[in-house]
């Protein structure tokens, strides 16, 4: 299988061109052959959301070259480490991202060329020591956190599989037409992009999500079919009172990215079948390349909180509290996935590249929860201590660990934001840590909610009471 | 105040904006500030300053300070 079908095609919103069909195979042909007069190794793609960054990608992928895909608003320093512990063969997409966006400056052992195809882009001098494992195909961060900064290694086979299992689920036909609402760095961005592109499906790329009034004109103008959101996208829609209606084009809305309140769920639902159309609620993680199930349109409004089944080709057990796996109903206990889509394993550096698949298909979730007898899968809440903010995952600890120097702290998982306790914190004190925290993890303030205690409340073993925090709400 | 200054102010508390930003020439996702989420927070906020009600159509027009404003006077807000 290939990532671009034949009747696969890209319409960029901005300026209106198509590019399909044996075009389209060109374009990725030629971005291809650009990479070959690199050394060999992987590429770092800053990816906005744009029709050169596709071709980027998909001439990579072309080309067998794995490619990390990175959020172009990146801070340098952050991308300066990452090149320094990934040691990439070339750096493409510098000129890529909106407000304020800039990669910093050359690293060392780079020198800058102005490419004819793929644009400014650093090349490294020579080859690195350690070379990508030749099954790796796409690296995604797995969060935008400067805490645990490490790469998501996902190999062709995984990428392929799931993109043709989600296309299959949402009967992606080549009448399709998809709109970019998602960063393509971003895992669920990176699903609609490759389920389209494989089914041989359009691919409408519009930057500025779904508050923009651009978004809706080309929507509009080019007949979207489909929008996929995370639950805040959903939450914003309905603030705004929006309705499908106004775009009957408009026939699957999906969301993925965390949980949606049921009432919302049903609300869309609702929306979008009176419209003939469906809704679907999906669960998955970057280290399923990344989509696990996804819940039938006709399950709703009856199993409303469920994420459905495993896709094709996947299968859910329950890791229970004796240890055992079971795929017995109503047993409460981590959702164990397996299937052709898990990840390889992570890196941490180039080294780690190297390596091979460590899990062998088999993926520990860190969510809590139960399948029925149907094998729909009913979640619980996390194993760990991660947090989901505007679908982005975050780990409490090392929320706890930018807060320290404000003296006890303790982070819980709010819907959709991270709520920070902090003792005898100032209101002044806790909008500054708040604007911290945001700008070190890059997601908006508005995720991080820092209040005050007088003292954290403690378990009898003396450590903090997680729970009665999350009971404050 | 005048409307101008009294969404200047909205603008500014909403969007926590830094000193010497130069509002009245801004657009929606210009500045990191104003990003969707920015967005929502300033859309209540005007909702709440100007007690006045959007619809989705001037939530997602709203795409600078300027549009905001004739927007609001639109609407009949007192100048």
């Amino acid at each position: 299988m290939s990532l671009v079908a034949p009747t696969a095609r890209l319409i960029d919103a901005a300026s209106g061109a198509v590019l399909g069909g044996p075009d389209l195979a060109a374009e990725v042909d030629r971005h291809a052959a650009a990479y070959a007069g690199f050394p060999p190794g992987v590429v770092f793609a800053r990816s906005g959301t744009s029709v050169p960054a596709v071709l980027r990608y998909a001439g990579a992928w072309r080309a067998g070259r794995p490619v990390a895909l990175l959020d172009p608003g990146l801070d340098p320093a952050v991308l300066a480490d990452f090149v320094g512990r990934f040691c990439p063969a070339v750096v493409v997409g510098l000129a890529e991202g909106g407000a304020g966006a800039t990669p910093g400056e050359l690293p060392k052992r780079y020198r800058a060329v102005d490419d004819p195809t793929l644009g400014p882009v650093w090349v490294r001098e020579g080859a690195c020591a350690d070379q990508p494992h030749p099954d790796l195909a796409v690296l995604l961060a797995t969060s935008g956190s400067t805490g645990d900064p490490r790469f998501v290694r996902l190999s062709r086979a995984a990428v392929e599989s799931n993109a043709a299992a989600v296309a299959r689920a949402l009967a992606v036909g080549p009448d399709e037409v998809a709109p970019t609402s998602l960063p393509l760095y971003y895992s669920f961005g990176m699903s609609v992009l490759n389920s389209h592109l494989a089914a041989g499906a359009t691919v409408l790329v519009v930057d500025g999500g779904v508050l923009a009034r651009e978004f809706w004109q080309a929507v509009a103008a080019h007949g979207a079919t489909s929008l996929a959101g995370v639950p805040y996208n959903y939450e914003m829609l309905h603030r705004i009172r929006w309705s499908p209606a106004k775009y009957p084009s408009l026939r699957t809305l999906t969301q993925a990215g965390g949980r949606l309140r049921d009432e919302l769920v049903l609300a869309f639902h609702e929306k979008i079948t009176a419209l003939g159309g469906r809704f679907h609620v999906m669960w998955g993680c970057t280290e399923a390349s990344p989509r696990m199930s996804t819940l039938p349109a006709d399950a709703l409004p009856e199993r409303v909180g469920s994420v459905g089944p495993a896709l094709d080709g996947g299968s859910f057990t329950v890791l229970g509290p004796d240890g055992a796996e079971t795929d017995r109903p109503g047993v409460v206990g981590e959702l164990v996935y397996r299937g052709p889509n898990v990840m390889m394993g992570y890196a941490e550096n180039a080294a780690d590249l190297a390596r091979g698949d460590e899990l062998g298909g088999v993926l520990r979730t860190g969510d809590l929860g139960h399948l029925d007898g149907d094998g729909f899968v009913w979640l619980r809440g996390r194993l760990k201590r991660f947090g989901k903010v505007f679908g982005v995952r975050v780990n409490l600890h090392d929320i706890e660990e930018l807060a320290r120097d404000h003296g006890p702290v303790a982070a819980v998982s709010g819907p959709d934001r991270v709520v920070l306790y902090a003792e005898q914190i100032t209101d002044d004190d806790a909008r500054a840590l708040a604007g911290r925290l945001s700008e070190r993890l890059r997601l908006h303030r508005s995720g991080f909610d820092v209040r005050t205690v007088e003292r954290l409340p403690q378990l009898p073993s003396g450590k903090i009471d997680y729970r009665s925090l999350e009971a404050l709400g | 105040m005048s409307l101008t200054d009294r969404l200047r102010g909205v603008f500014v508390d909403a969007l926590e904006l830094p000193e010497g930003t130069d509002v009245e020439n801004l657009n929606y996702r210009g500045i990191e500030q104003w990003d969707s989420l920015g967005h929502m927070t300033l859309v209540a906020a005007i909702e709440d300053e100007f007690d006045v009600q959007l619809d989705t159509e001037q939530v997602i027009d709203m795409s600078s300070f300027k549009v905001a404003l004739d927007m609001l006077r639109g609407l009949g807000v007192d100048e």
